[in-house]
């Protein structure tokens, strides 16, 4: 299937908390050693879908975001745009070298586009 | 909410009802340094989150307003940052730097982001509009 689901990601105003909570209930493994102190978590068991957790604005809601993985994070922005997406974080290169862009879909949902650094 | 722009309002507000009302009696009605609030409402000066929490708190400033105020400086603070010529691009050495937890940077980077205040054309290379 093109454009796979590669990452989920909980934007959470207790970033610890949450994450805590998931390595605790799932035995899922926690780690911070990427470029941003990003908290990932990892089932480990090679099926699923891995994702980690994000600190939240003060004072703003938690919220669910689904990384999708394109080949070109240019391409794909048009596209979403012409569908009538809207980009509240433009085209940007992590630390890790994965380039990334935020949407919000026409129904208000925001999601990650990811061009992997390998394709970069 | 720009914490500066609401001390200026609430300033000139004052004065409205009294004409004899000076920025020192500002200062001494917050329980803070005349000096220290004059070059902040310049722009000259920098205050600390703490400062800025207690100036919120006693502005009579909702929960909300004062940490998207204390945010805002956060932001405005790694902004500065970013235009020193030994930045990294990095969250930790921006925490290091700053003395911000690392989560604050984080979600500062990202208003950042939202804000167009910053790009992230390359791994390595981060850009930091002029109007910070």
């Amino acid at each position: 299937m093109p454009n796979p689901v590669i990452r989920w990601q909980i934007v959470s105003p207790e970033p610890n908390k949450a994450s805590r909570f998931y390595e605790k209930l799932f035995a899922w493994k926690l780690s911070t050693a990427n470029g941003l102190g990003y908290r990932e978590l990892v089932n480990g068991t090679g099926r699923g879908v891995d994702g980690g957790v994000w600190p939240a604005p003060p004072d703003k809601p938690g919220l669910v975001q689904l990384v999708i993985e394109v080949e070109d994070v240019d391409e794909t922005l048009l596209a979403a745009v012409k569908l009538g997406a809207q980009v509240i974080v433009p085209k940007s290169v992590l630390p890790d070298g994965d380039t990334m862009a935020v949407l919000l879909d026409p129904t208000g949902l925001s999601f990650i586009l990811c061009q992997l650094r390998s394709r970069s | 909410m720009d914490l500066r722009q609401t001390l200026a309002a609430e300033l000139a507000r004052r004065r409205s009802r009294n004409r004899r009302y000076s920025l020192r009696a500002l200062a001494r009605d917050l329980d803070t340094d005349h000096a220290s609030l004059s070059q902040f409402l310049r722009g000259r000066r920098h205050l600390s989150a703490r400062k800025l929490q207690q100036l919120g708190r006693r502005l009579h400033l909702g929960a909300a307003d004062i940490a998207e105020a204390c945010e805002q400086h956060n932001a405005d603070a790694i902004a500065r940052l970013g235009r020193l010529k030994s930045f990294r691009p990095d969250s930790r050495w921006i925490a290091t730097r700053t003395g911000l937890p690392l989560d604050l940077v984080n979600a500062a980077l990202t208003r950042l982001l939202h804000q167009r205040r910053l790009a992230m054309p390359a791994a390595d290379r981060w850009s930091f509009s002029s109007h910070a």
